[in-house]
Protein backbone atom coordinates (compact mmCIF):
# COMPACT_ATOMS: atom_id res chain seq x y z
CA UNK A 1 0.00 0.00 0.00
CA UNK A 2 1.05 3.17 -1.11
CA UNK A 3 0.49 4.76 2.55
CA UNK A 4 1.82 2.01 4.45
CA UNK A 5 5.25 3.26 2.26
CA UNK A 6 4.90 7.02 2.71
CA UNK A 7 4.24 5.74 6.75
CA UNK A 8 7.95 4.59 6.35
CA UNK A 9 9.69 8.42 6.00
CA UNK A 10 9.08 10.41 8.81
CA UNK A 11 6.05 12.60 8.10
CA UNK A 12 7.45 16.06 8.32
CA UNK A 13 5.74 19.00 10.80
CA UNK A 14 6.44 22.77 10.54
CA UNK A 15 8.17 23.95 14.07
CA UNK A 16 5.89 26.95 13.72
CA UNK A 17 2.98 24.34 13.55
CA UNK A 18 3.96 23.00 16.53
CA UNK A 19 4.83 26.29 18.68
CA UNK A 20 1.18 27.39 17.90
CA UNK A 21 -0.61 23.94 18.44
CA UNK A 22 -2.07 22.69 14.89
CA UNK A 23 -2.17 18.83 15.09
CA UNK A 24 -2.33 16.52 11.90
CA UNK A 25 -5.12 14.64 12.32
CA UNK A 26 -5.56 13.09 8.97
CA UNK A 27 -2.72 12.23 6.49
CA UNK A 28 -3.38 10.21 3.45
CA UNK A 29 -2.84 10.60 -0.68
CA UNK A 30 -4.21 13.97 -1.96
CA UNK A 31 -6.18 14.81 1.30
CA UNK A 32 -4.79 16.09 4.79
CA UNK A 33 -7.30 17.40 7.61
CA UNK A 34 -5.32 19.12 10.71
CA UNK A 35 -6.93 21.11 13.90
CA UNK A 36 -6.23 23.44 16.77
CA UNK A 37 -8.49 24.23 19.96
CA UNK A 38 -8.15 28.34 20.00
CA UNK A 39 -6.54 29.17 23.39
CA UNK A 40 -6.21 33.10 24.49
CA UNK A 41 -2.95 33.92 22.71
CA UNK A 42 -4.52 32.57 19.30
CA UNK A 43 -6.36 35.91 19.50
CA UNK A 44 -5.99 39.57 17.87
CA UNK A 45 -7.19 42.70 19.85
CA UNK A 46 -10.50 42.04 19.70
CA UNK A 47 -10.25 38.85 21.24
CA UNK A 48 -11.51 36.65 18.76
CA UNK A 49 -9.02 34.46 16.05
CA UNK A 50 -6.26 35.70 14.55
CA UNK A 51 -6.24 35.72 11.27
CA UNK A 52 -2.43 34.29 10.95
CA UNK A 53 -3.98 30.75 13.15
CA UNK A 54 -6.00 29.85 9.51
CA UNK A 55 -3.87 30.99 7.32
CA UNK A 56 -0.93 29.18 9.09
CA UNK A 57 -2.96 25.97 9.23
CA UNK A 58 -4.05 26.22 5.60
CA UNK A 59 -0.66 26.68 4.15
CA UNK A 60 0.39 23.83 6.72
CA UNK A 61 -2.35 21.18 5.48
CA UNK A 62 -2.00 22.13 1.67
CA UNK A 63 1.50 21.80 1.84
CA UNK A 64 1.33 18.83 3.48
CA UNK A 65 -0.98 17.56 0.91
CA UNK A 66 1.40 18.42 -1.79
CA UNK A 67 3.74 16.45 0.20
CA UNK A 68 1.73 13.23 0.10
CA UNK A 69 0.81 13.05 -3.24
CA UNK A 70 4.60 14.18 -4.48
CA UNK A 71 5.91 11.63 -2.11
CA UNK A 72 8.20 12.61 0.82
CA UNK A 73 11.51 11.59 -0.78
CA UNK A 74 10.84 13.41 -3.82
CA UNK A 75 9.71 16.19 -1.66
CA UNK A 76 12.79 16.61 0.19
CA UNK A 77 15.25 16.55 -2.98
CA UNK A 78 12.97 19.36 -4.65
CA UNK A 79 10.85 21.22 -1.76
CA UNK A 80 7.95 22.70 -2.86
CA UNK A 81 7.30 26.40 -1.47
CA UNK A 82 4.07 28.77 -1.39
CA UNK A 83 3.97 31.61 -3.94
CA UNK A 84 0.65 32.61 -3.62
CA UNK A 85 -2.30 32.67 -1.45
CA UNK A 86 -6.36 33.93 -1.45
CA UNK A 87 -8.20 33.39 1.79
CA UNK A 88 -11.45 34.30 2.26
CA UNK A 89 -12.52 34.71 6.00
CA UNK A 90 -16.02 34.18 6.18
CA UNK A 91 -16.95 33.66 9.93
CA UNK A 92 -15.03 34.29 13.00
CA UNK A 93 -14.10 31.91 16.05
CA UNK A 94 -13.05 32.30 19.82
CA UNK A 95 -10.89 30.47 22.57
CA UNK A 96 -12.92 27.46 23.48
CA UNK A 97 -13.94 26.94 19.97
CA UNK A 98 -12.24 24.01 17.56
CA UNK A 99 -11.37 24.67 14.65
CA UNK A 100 -10.87 21.85 11.67
CA UNK A 101 -9.06 22.40 8.19
CA UNK A 102 -9.23 20.52 5.32
CA UNK A 103 -6.66 20.39 2.51
CA UNK A 104 -6.77 18.75 -1.74
CA UNK A 105 -4.92 19.28 -4.51
CA UNK A 106 -6.45 20.80 -7.66
CA UNK A 107 -3.67 19.88 -10.12
CA UNK A 108 -0.21 18.79 -9.67
CA UNK A 109 2.19 19.84 -12.31
CA UNK A 110 5.81 19.48 -12.65
CA UNK A 111 6.44 22.80 -11.31
CA UNK A 112 3.45 24.56 -10.27
CA UNK A 113 1.21 22.67 -7.94
CA UNK A 114 -2.33 23.77 -6.84
CA UNK A 115 -4.36 23.64 -4.18
CA UNK A 116 -7.53 24.65 -2.00
CA UNK A 117 -8.32 24.43 1.81
CA UNK A 118 -11.60 24.93 3.84
CA UNK A 119 -11.51 25.75 7.56
CA UNK A 120 -14.70 24.92 10.00
CA UNK A 121 -15.59 25.67 12.95
CA UNK A 122 -16.51 22.81 15.07
CA UNK A 123 -20.15 23.77 15.12
CA UNK A 124 -20.07 22.76 11.23
CA UNK A 125 -19.78 26.70 10.35
CA UNK A 126 -17.54 27.19 7.38
CA UNK A 127 -15.38 29.98 8.81
CA UNK A 128 -12.77 30.44 5.97
CA UNK A 129 -11.60 28.86 1.98
CA UNK A 130 -8.41 29.51 0.59
CA UNK A 131 -6.59 28.35 -2.93
CA UNK A 132 -2.81 28.39 -3.00
CA UNK A 133 -0.31 27.90 -5.37
CA UNK A 134 3.27 26.02 -4.95
CA UNK A 135 5.89 25.97 -6.81
CA UNK A 136 8.29 22.86 -7.22
CA UNK A 137 12.05 24.06 -6.50
CA UNK A 138 15.24 22.37 -8.13
CA UNK A 139 17.81 21.80 -6.20
CA UNK A 140 16.65 22.65 -2.54
CA UNK A 141 15.34 25.33 -0.36
CA UNK A 142 16.09 29.00 -0.65
CA UNK B 1 -7.65 51.06 26.18
CA UNK B 2 -3.88 52.04 26.37
CA UNK B 3 -2.09 50.88 23.21
CA UNK B 4 -0.85 47.94 25.29
CA UNK B 5 -4.01 46.27 25.71
CA UNK B 6 -4.27 46.73 21.87
CA UNK B 7 -2.11 44.58 21.40
CA UNK B 8 -2.39 41.35 19.37
CA UNK B 9 -1.96 38.35 22.11
CA UNK B 10 -1.22 36.10 18.68
CA UNK B 11 1.61 38.48 17.73
CA UNK B 12 3.26 38.63 20.92
CA UNK B 13 2.87 34.94 20.76
CA UNK B 14 5.04 34.42 18.27
CA UNK B 15 6.96 36.83 19.04
CA UNK B 16 6.74 40.13 16.55
CA UNK B 17 7.30 44.06 17.62
CA UNK B 18 5.21 46.42 16.48
CA UNK B 19 8.17 49.41 15.58
CA UNK B 20 5.95 52.09 14.67
CA UNK B 21 2.35 52.94 13.98
CA UNK B 22 0.27 55.79 13.33
CA UNK B 23 -2.76 57.17 11.58
CA UNK B 24 -2.75 54.27 8.56
CA UNK B 25 0.28 53.48 8.84
CA UNK B 26 2.41 50.18 10.76
CA UNK B 27 5.29 48.42 10.75
CA UNK B 28 6.03 45.51 12.33
CA UNK B 29 9.54 43.38 12.56
CA UNK B 30 10.21 40.02 13.82
CA UNK B 31 13.71 38.25 13.55
CA UNK B 32 13.56 34.61 12.51
CA UNK B 33 14.05 31.65 14.67
CA UNK B 34 14.09 27.65 14.02
CA UNK B 35 10.33 28.25 15.43
CA UNK B 36 9.10 29.88 12.70
CA UNK B 37 10.40 27.23 9.88
CA UNK B 38 8.21 24.79 8.10
CA UNK B 39 9.78 20.97 7.22
CA UNK B 40 11.98 22.60 4.91
CA UNK B 41 13.99 25.07 7.40
CA UNK B 42 12.70 28.28 5.85
CA UNK B 43 10.30 30.63 6.96
CA UNK B 44 6.84 29.29 7.09
CA UNK B 45 4.59 31.35 5.23
CA UNK B 46 1.97 31.74 8.16
CA UNK B 47 4.74 33.88 9.72
CA UNK B 48 4.52 36.55 7.00
CA UNK B 49 0.68 36.41 6.60
CA UNK B 50 0.12 36.57 10.50
CA UNK B 51 2.82 39.70 10.42
CA UNK B 52 0.69 41.59 7.41
CA UNK B 53 -2.83 40.78 9.02
CA UNK B 54 -1.36 42.49 12.57
CA UNK B 55 0.43 45.54 10.38
CA UNK B 56 -2.66 46.07 8.79
CA UNK B 57 -5.19 45.55 11.50
CA UNK B 58 -3.29 47.97 13.16
CA UNK B 59 -2.58 50.36 10.73
CA UNK B 60 -6.76 50.50 10.34
CA UNK B 61 -7.21 50.59 14.06
CA UNK B 62 -5.15 53.94 14.42
CA UNK B 63 -6.74 55.82 11.69
CA UNK B 64 -9.77 54.86 12.97
CA UNK B 65 -9.32 55.55 16.72
CA UNK B 66 -12.19 55.34 19.21
CA UNK B 67 -14.43 54.02 16.16
CA UNK B 68 -12.23 50.57 16.14
CA UNK B 69 -13.07 49.65 19.82
CA UNK B 70 -16.68 50.33 19.32
CA UNK B 71 -17.43 48.64 15.93
CA UNK B 72 -13.96 46.14 15.59
CA UNK B 73 -12.80 45.45 12.18
CA UNK B 74 -12.08 42.16 10.26
CA UNK B 75 -10.10 41.13 7.95
CA UNK B 76 -12.56 39.30 5.17
CA UNK B 77 -9.69 38.87 2.32
CA UNK B 78 -6.24 38.50 1.77
CA UNK B 79 -3.82 37.57 -1.15
CA UNK B 80 -0.52 37.43 -0.67
CA UNK B 81 2.28 36.72 -3.03
CA UNK B 82 5.20 34.69 -1.53
CA UNK B 83 8.36 36.69 -3.93
CA UNK B 84 11.57 34.87 -2.10
CA UNK B 85 12.25 33.15 1.38
CA UNK B 86 13.56 33.76 4.60
CA UNK B 87 15.54 31.72 7.08
CA UNK B 88 16.67 31.84 10.70
CA UNK B 89 18.52 34.96 11.56
CA UNK B 90 17.34 36.39 8.87
CA UNK B 91 14.98 40.13 10.26
CA UNK B 92 11.97 40.74 8.67
CA UNK B 93 10.36 43.87 8.47
CA UNK B 94 6.73 44.41 7.39
CA UNK B 95 4.99 47.43 6.36
CA UNK B 96 1.24 48.01 6.14
CA UNK B 97 -0.79 51.32 5.14
CA UNK B 98 -4.32 51.50 4.16
CA UNK B 99 -4.87 52.96 1.11
CA UNK B 100 -8.66 53.52 1.25
CA UNK B 101 -11.63 53.42 4.28
CA UNK B 102 -14.99 53.74 3.78
CA UNK B 103 -17.85 53.42 6.27
CA UNK B 104 -18.09 49.50 5.93
CA UNK B 105 -14.88 48.30 3.75
CA UNK B 106 -11.40 49.58 4.19
CA UNK B 107 -8.61 48.31 2.00
CA UNK B 108 -4.85 47.84 2.73
CA UNK B 109 -1.40 46.56 1.17
CA UNK B 110 1.44 45.12 3.03
CA UNK B 111 4.94 44.26 2.49
CA UNK B 112 7.42 42.43 3.67
CA UNK B 113 10.99 42.77 3.30
CA UNK B 114 14.15 40.78 4.97
CA UNK B 115 17.30 42.87 5.97
CA UNK B 116 20.57 42.21 4.45
CA UNK B 117 22.06 39.35 5.63
CA UNK B 118 25.33 40.22 7.84
CA UNK B 119 26.88 37.64 5.80
CA UNK B 120 26.30 38.83 2.39
CA UNK B 121 29.89 40.00 0.38
CA UNK B 122 28.22 42.97 -1.18
CA UNK B 123 24.62 44.36 0.80
CA UNK B 124 22.58 46.35 -1.71
CA UNK B 125 19.63 47.07 0.26
CA UNK B 126 16.63 45.06 1.71
CA UNK B 127 14.59 42.46 -0.21
CA UNK B 128 11.15 42.58 -0.89
CA UNK B 129 10.14 39.18 0.04
CA UNK B 130 6.47 39.19 0.27
CA UNK B 131 3.66 41.86 -1.13
CA UNK B 132 -0.05 41.39 0.03
CA UNK B 133 -3.82 42.86 -0.40
CA UNK B 134 -6.12 42.72 2.45
CA UNK B 135 -9.91 43.40 2.69
CA UNK B 136 -11.71 44.25 5.87
CA UNK B 137 -15.22 44.62 7.22
CA UNK B 138 -16.63 47.45 9.30
CA UNK B 139 -18.97 45.89 11.76
CA UNK B 140 -21.84 48.15 13.12
CA UNK B 141 -22.33 47.21 16.75
CA UNK B 142 -25.74 45.53 17.00
CA UNK B 143 -25.19 43.63 13.51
Amino acid sequence: MAMVEREAVERPASPFVELIGGRMEEWREGYVRMSLTLEPHHTNPNGVMHGGVVTTLMDEALGGVIASVRGLETMFAAPHATVEMNASFLAGARPGDRIEVEARVLRLGRRVAFGEAEARRDDGELIAKGRMTFVILEGGAA
Amino acid sequence: MTDERRRSPFSAFIGTEMEELREGYARVSLTLEPRHTNPNGVMHGGVITTMMDSALGAALGALRGEAARRDPHATVEMNASFLSGARPGDRIVVEGRVIRMGKTIAFGEAEARRADRSADPRPNGDTLIAKGRLTFAIRKRGE
